[in-house]
């Protein structure tokens, strides 16, 4: 065969590829959807959904107003809790496993970048929790409305047999457990612990990059996250306690790597009925990008170089 | 001249193991190139630096020292990548998606879409014979059709550069077989292949030109005729020869000073040969 016939038989070169592409980001989101939910890695709103039904049968010796007030102070710090333990399990089983399986090789062998793969995972796990969040807020607020309703039923019917109080005397009772009932500023707290789960996602992404395991991933994410929240009692600690120059400026360093989980820890003042400003709560959804921005930076900069 | 499909120029590897950082030197000054339409093969023994000359062109990773290029563009950019179909040794695939869906995951890796997606999707299926298997996940997937659903993913968006690490590594006789038949295929319909194997055997049956690495050094390269041909031997087969015949030439070959027979005798299939053909002729039973 002459060189020229062999040349018109082989392959034209491949279409221009874009350097970032947002379908490739799309792609590997909706790839982590599917892999988390084929994991099984929703049953555990199974057991969320006993530990509300549990929470809902408490009988704690006080007001109905005070008794739905602490139930719904309950769940909705188990919901926090499920949160981010949730993301930071969903995140671990991710990247690390992807090494391990080297599933990696075959994915960064297409015309994949690094950050898109990054961005991907993230974008998945955060559409995995919302969603989590999402069912465990329908689960919650079942509960509290039942129980809400059960609580005025009984009080009206208490009043009632009573017959000393005026309509305006049970209204103002009645009013009183609806507003430790299920409020419309319920999801607001809801919005919290997403803010809360999403920056917990982004440190985990960012340790699994340098992580040799998802045991060990979790780990570590865990430990960061109870440091994180121990964040201004131990730096108060520690620069009180110490003159020592290097110790006050490791504490420093914790301080801006480690992000204060405290601040995020609104949804508790939300869930009891203080007030909700919007301002801080832009405040805080901007820090949450601000923060998901650094740590998926952080990832880059560990994983751009890193060879497989 | 022709286009250089891969183009690798003084490449060294080193890797530092260890606390006490000690440095392996994995691939050691090492100069080829593939060009663009040819099958070549690049073989050495375990260890010997093969796979991690294929991560460098890959771009999974860089080089220490020296270049690797494809189409002329670096192995770490991503148009080269896309220029490339690669299939892994051991296929490492997501085992909760089915064949349909990996190949429509990497598809869209790959910029792919619709209808032109699809369309892809239901070809390579049916090139690799795994249609009737296309929703089942790969969780339920043999060696051979992992193997061949990694093939499919090489080729989905359609690249001028096939890399294939040990293609029929784990592979039975008649998988290893569709594999090469395939290679060759690929060959015809004018795709570069570059191809990493310690089974020299199947590297000789569908190679061009061919690249021995040890020790993470070039020791021989050319074309795999020049290579291979025992310049003062000659091979004959005779059919249907009588003994008086053999006798014949035995005597002959005494009479010619200087010469001097090797080996006579009947010739021998090779084990895998007959395995195909039992496999094969079971297999046809089997169906009438």
């Amino acid at each position: 065969m002459s060189e020229e016939s062999s040349e018109k038989s082989l392959r034209a070169p491949a279409k221009a590829v874009p350097l970032f592409s947002f379908a490739r980001v799309w792609t590997i989101a909706s790839s982590t959807v599917t892999q988390l939910v084929r994991m099984k890695t929703f049953y555990f709103l199974l057991a969320f959904a006993l530990i509300i039904v549990g929470i809902g049968n408490f009988n704690i010796p006080a007001t109905p107003a005070k008794e739905l007030s602490m139930i719904k102070k309950v769940a909705f710090g188990t919901m926090d809790l499920f949160a981010w333990l949730f993301a930071i399990i969903s995140t671990a089983l991710l990247i690390p496993r992807d090494q391990e399986d080297r599933t990696l090789y075959t994915i960064l062998s297409k015309p994949v970048r690094r950050i898109e793969y990054l961005f991907g995972k993230l974008f998945g796990v955060l559409a995995v929790v919302a969603t989590s969040l999402v069912a465990m807020f329908v689960i919650c607020a079942i509960m509290i409305y039942s129980r809400e309703t059960l609580y005025v039923s009984a009080e009206i019917q208490a009043m009632e047999a009573n017959a000393q109080y005026t309509p305006e005397e049970m209204q103002a009772q009645v009013e009183l457990i609806r507003q430790q009932g299920l409020r419309p500023e319920l999801t607001v707290a809801v919005l919290a612990s997403f803010l809360k789960a999403s920056v917990v996602a982004a440190v985990t992404i960012f340790i699994s990059t340098f992580a040799s395991s998802s045991l060990f991933t979790i780990i570590i994410s865990i430990l960061v996250f109870l440091i994180g929240h121990a964040h201004s009692l131990l730096s108060n600690y520690w620069t009180t306690q110490t003159d020592n120059i290097f110790v006050i400026q490791a504490v420093k360093v914790i301080k801006v790597i480690i992000p204060n989980f405290q601040l995020f820890s609104f949804s508790e003042g939300i869930v009891q009925g203080a007030p909700i400003i919007a301002a801080v709560l832009w405040q805080m959804v901007g820090l949450t990008g601000g923060y998901l921005i650094v740590y998926v930076l952080l990832s880059l900069l560990v994983f751009v170089d890193k060879e497989f | 001249m022709s286009e250089l499909a891969v183009e690798v120029k003084n490449l060294t590897k080193v890797f530092a193991t260890g606390l006490l950082k000690q440095y392996v030197v994995a691939v050691d000054n090492l100069s080829f190139d593939v060009k663009a339409g040819e099958v070549y093969g690049l073989i050495g023994p375990n260890g010997s630096g093969k796979s991690t000359t294929m991560k460098v062109v890959l771009g999974l990773m860089a080089p220490s020292k020296g270049s690797a290029k494809v189409f002329g563009l670096d192995s770490g950019d991503i148009r080269a990548r896309n220029e490339i179909g690669f299939l892994p040794e051991n296929p490492y695939f997501y085992k909760h998606l089915s064949g349909a869906e990996t190949l429509k995951f990497y598809g869209k890796l790959c910029g792919l879409k619709g209808s032109e997606l699809k369309d892809r999707i239901g070809y390579l299926l049916d090139l690799v014979g795994l249609e009737e298997a296309a929703d089942r996940r790969l969780g339920g997937y043999s060696k051979g059709m992992l193997q061949r659903i990694g093939l499919a993913q090489t080729l989905i968006q359609n690249p001028r550069l096939v890399i294939l690490d040990e293609p029929t590594a784990g592979v039975d006789p008649v998988g290893s077989r569709q594999i090469r038949d395939l290679i060759l295929r690929l060959r015809e319909d004018g795709f570069t292949v570059f191809l990493c194997s310690h089974l020299l055997e199947q590297v000789q049956e569908v190679c061009d030109r061919v690249g021995i690495i040890f020790k993470g050094r070039m020791r021989r390269e050319g074309q795999l005729d020049e290579l291979i041909s025992v310049e003062d031997q000659h091979a004959m087969t005779l059919e249907g020869a009588s003994p008086e015949l053999i006798e014949k030439i035995h005597a002959l070959v005494e009479e010619e000073k200087g010469a001097k027979l090797i080996e006579s005798g009947h010739p021998r299939t090779t084990l895998e040969r007959l395995f195909i053909s039992i496999a094969g002729d079971k297999e046809k039973g089997e169906k009438s």
